[in-house]
């Protein structure tokens, strides 16, 4: 009996659809393989479907220790699946059964091949193992006590609790904040390496892939565009599709690339606090932001940089004056803007934001259009309001007959140009950018960011850069401030801020993302 | 679908144009054929026992149902969207004081609220149609609150007040047409749910008044015949049954599509 997994062929097809074809590769015991490409490629329908987790069809070959997968039936599947793979999926949060303990999730995983009851003191040493702490109280905890993190290491933990030979992790660390995305990453490929586990990955961030994967398939619309040594494909991408999209993934072992100049300073933030009443009868005061000031240039992006829950997005909108702020004063070459419903239509078209989720941030029901034109009707003067739709839908690079069509026919890269366009139109000097790149596919978000690069040349725009990535940021923004638990721990040029890190949290921000 | 859209379609069409076509009327008497059969002296579904034509009287005694129906679901349509929508949009101890009021209207026996309003100011069938809607704009009120505070937390409406829209406007122009395809999917929910407590008052003698008629009415005398004449009892049950199941039917569908289109 040959071991490891064997791919030969492998086609997926969807009802009349084929999703993927003429997939082949070999994952060898102990070694791990990345698929990898933009959404859509076929990487999840590759990794899944052949197990039987997935709504395709597949056709082909895939040989699991000998045994050819496809075409099986249900039972045996299920029972390969329970004897020798384990998987772990993208979703922390959805993954655990809200009413079971730890400690159940893990019985189960343990005993759904016919494995011994697992004992106490064998389910601790599993929590050990993926690096909770205090394993022990763990095991009768319920999921919502844990954080995002925590979960994921359960779920792996439950993944291994029968002893693999194989796991399938689809995406594990990207519904994971950026600091832990490294952790669990490194996580996963230490367990592999100890256990002489394969690992068949699943992920769009090439970044992360490049330092763990031994080998990388590059998948692009159901095809393998190219595949080879991770480090190979990574350093000199052979093919058009792999230099397109290595070129789109930012990283900090990068060159800097020049960025336009900057001019005087605009925006003068200081001392901003904000609060919220905490949710509940006894309210109390949840501390958003703390005491944070920075200053923006004409035409200087400053990056604003934390993990989730850091107060970067909440920060940007008091200054914006969409959101509340307690105290603190922020102004405009020395004007002072008042807070939120008290700012005059000028003072509001200064600063337009462009947010995470583009369809979500345009009316359904609304035509194009109509939606960039939403700001011209507020706030600009009677004067400048003929500035066509189309005009803009071409400074953005979207075609001009997108005016008259609704959002729900748009892709997410055309959907955030709309953002774009409607926040451009009402002439803005600031432009905020709330994880604006995040949401998109890695080829998607890079033509969005060099968008942003041409309107800051072009129309001297300053902005204020939201963002979770830090090698992003580095490439995109003059000075970075990075935030922690509500305050701004680091702020510099992006030069200084990398040779010399200050603060705890950047040192930790730029572990993570190397 | 279709079957279900269909069969509402027919009722609501014969109900609107039956009684110009017909020779008879829902009051009048023919002195020389009373309670006939089926089929005798050009009355169709025979007469009953003051020699009123039933046919006449079964489309006439569906339209008052269905425009009482109708009435009512407006009433609560624009009680509780108005309603809804404000507690959800301004929230906070507003909403509070708001859906408060609405869990202290729901814990009213509400027909007996609707029977105490007949007593004192006597029957109509304005009052009818009032007091159900009274009744129906609760639960409508909570499905908009809902939905408008999903759609406050969507970024367009941050990107509204970014474009400098005043709240009234967002409100309007944003919030209201999102909110408008679940509001009409419930309204369409609440019809047969209307059509079935305006019956259950007519058939307790507390709805319309003769000699109009409504299938509640129908029913109940119906049911003082149906030894000797089950056609009574059972057309204008089976009309009611038929109205109500489809028009279930019809919205549920509608509400299910809705969701699919909106995910």
């Amino acid at each position: 009996m040959s071991e490891g997994y064997v791919v030969r062929n492998l086609r997926v097809c969807v009802g009349d659809h084929v999703i993927v074809e003429d997939i082949s590769f070999t994952l060898s015991p102990g070694e791990i393989v990345a698929l990898a490409g933009a959404s859509g490629a076929g990487k999840s329908m590759s990794a899944m479907t052949p197990f039987g987790l997935s709504a395709g069809v597949a056709s082909g070959s895939a040989r699991l220790d000998g045994i050819d997968m496809v075409g099986l039936p249900e039972r045996e599947l299920s029972r390969i699946r329970a004897e020798k793979v384990g998987f772990v999926f993208q979703q922390p949060l959805t993954a655990l059964t809200p009413h079971r303990t730890v400690g159940q999730h893990l019985h189960e995983a343990a005993t759904q091949a016919g494995g011994a009851k697992p004992t106490t003191d064998v389910m601790v040493a599993m929590l050990d193992a993926v690096g909770l702490s205090r394993p022990e109280e763990r095991l009768a905890q319920y999921p919502h006590r844990l954080s995002g993190g925590e979960r994921q290491r359960v779920l792996i933990a439950a993944a291994l609790a029968h002893g693999p030979r194989y796991l399938v992790a689809d995406e594990p660390v990207s519904a994971l904040d950026a600091a832990l995305r490294g952790e669990i990453m490194a996580l996963l490929v230490r367990l592999c390496r100890e256990r002489g586990m394969a690992m068949l990955l699943v992920s769009h961030d090439l970044a992360g892939i490049e330092h763990h994967a031994d080998r990388l398939l590059l998948l692009d619309s159901g095809k393998v565009a190219e595949s080879g040594s991770a480090k190979q494909i990574a350093s000199s991408p052979a093919t058009d599709y792999g230099r397109r999209l290595m070129a789109a993934t930012p990283r900090l072992s990068e060159p800097l690339s020049p960025l336009p100049e900057t001019g005087e300073v605009l925006l003068e933030v200081e001392g901003a606090h904000v609060h919220f009443p905490k949710p509940g009868w006894r309210r109390g005061r949840l501390d958003a932001v703390l005491d944070a000031s920075l200053t923006l240039a004409k035409g200087e992006t400053l990056a604003l940089v934390g993990g989730s829950g850091s107060g970067k997005s909440t920060l940007g909108r008091a200054i914006a004056g969409l959101g509340p702020m307690a105290s603190g004063t922020v102004r405009w070459q020395g004007e002072l803007l008042p807070p939120r419903q008290r700012r005059s239509a000028e003072h509001r078209g200064l600063i337009q934001p462009v947010f995470q989720d583009p369809l979500a941030s345009l009316d359904p029901r609304w035509t194009i259009a109509d939606i960039i034109g939403e700001p011209l009707r507020w706030l600009a003067p009677d004067a400048e309001r003929h500035r066509p739709a189309q005009d803009l839908l071409e400074e953005v690079g979207l075609p001009r007959d997108f005016a008259s069509r609704k959002p729900a026919s748009l892709s997410g890269g055309q959907a955030q140009r709309v953002a774009i366009a409607r926040a451009l139109s009402a002439n803005p000097e600031m432009l905020l950018l709330d994880e604006a790149t995040s949401a998109l596919d890695p080829l998607v978000a890079d033509g969005v960011v060099s968008l942003f690069g041409r309107l800051q040349r072009e129309r001297g725009l300053s902005m204020l850069f939201i963002t979770h990535d830090l090698a992003l940021a580095r490439r995109t923004a003059h000075r970075i401030a990075v935030m922690e638990a509500g305050r701004i721990v680091e702020c510099g040029s992006r030069e200084e801020l990398f040779a010399n890190p200050q603060a705890e949290a950047t040192k930790r921000l730029i572990a993570a993302s190397g | 679908m279709r079957p279900a859209l269909l069969i509402v379609a027919l009722i609501v069409f014969a109900a609107l144009l039956g009684p110009f076509l017909l020779p008879y009327d829902h009051a009048s008497i023919d002195w020389d054929s009373v309670r006939v059969g089926l089929f005798t002296d050009g009355h169709l579904l025979g007469t009953d026992d003051l020699g009123r034509d039933r046919l006449a009287r079964l489309l006439v005694g569906t339209r008052v149902t269905l425009s009482v129906a109708l009435a009512a679901a407006m009433v609560a349509l624009v009680i509780g969207v108005a309603w809804g929508a404000i507690a959800g949009w301004v929230g906070g101890r507003t909403d509070e004081l708001m859906m408060r009021i609405v869990d202290g209207l729901y814990a009213l026996p509400f027909m007996f609220v609707v029977i105490l309003l007949m007593v004192v100011f006597g029957r109509s069938i304005l009052l009818v149609f009032l007091g159900i809607g009274f009744v129906e704009w609760l639960t409508m009120a909570r499905v908009v609150r809902g939905q408008v505070i999903a759609l406050k937390q969507r970024p367009f409406i941050l990107a509204a007040e970014a474009a400098g829209s005043p709240a009234r406007a967002t409100l309007l122009r944003h919030i209201l047409p999102n909110v408008a395809g679940v509001a009409v999917a419930y309204l369409m929910l609440t019809v047969p749910h209307v059509v079935m407590i305006e019956s259950f008052l007519s058939f307790l003698g507390l709805g319309v008044q003769e000699p109009l008629t409504s299938l509640g009415i129908l029913v109940n005398e119906g049911a003082e015949e149906m030894d000797m004449n089950p056609a009574a009892l059972l057309l204008p049950g089976g009309v009611l049954v038929l109205l109500i199941a489809s028009l279930t039917i019809a919205g549920e569908r509608f509400r299910d599509r809705l969701a699919d289109a909106t995910k």
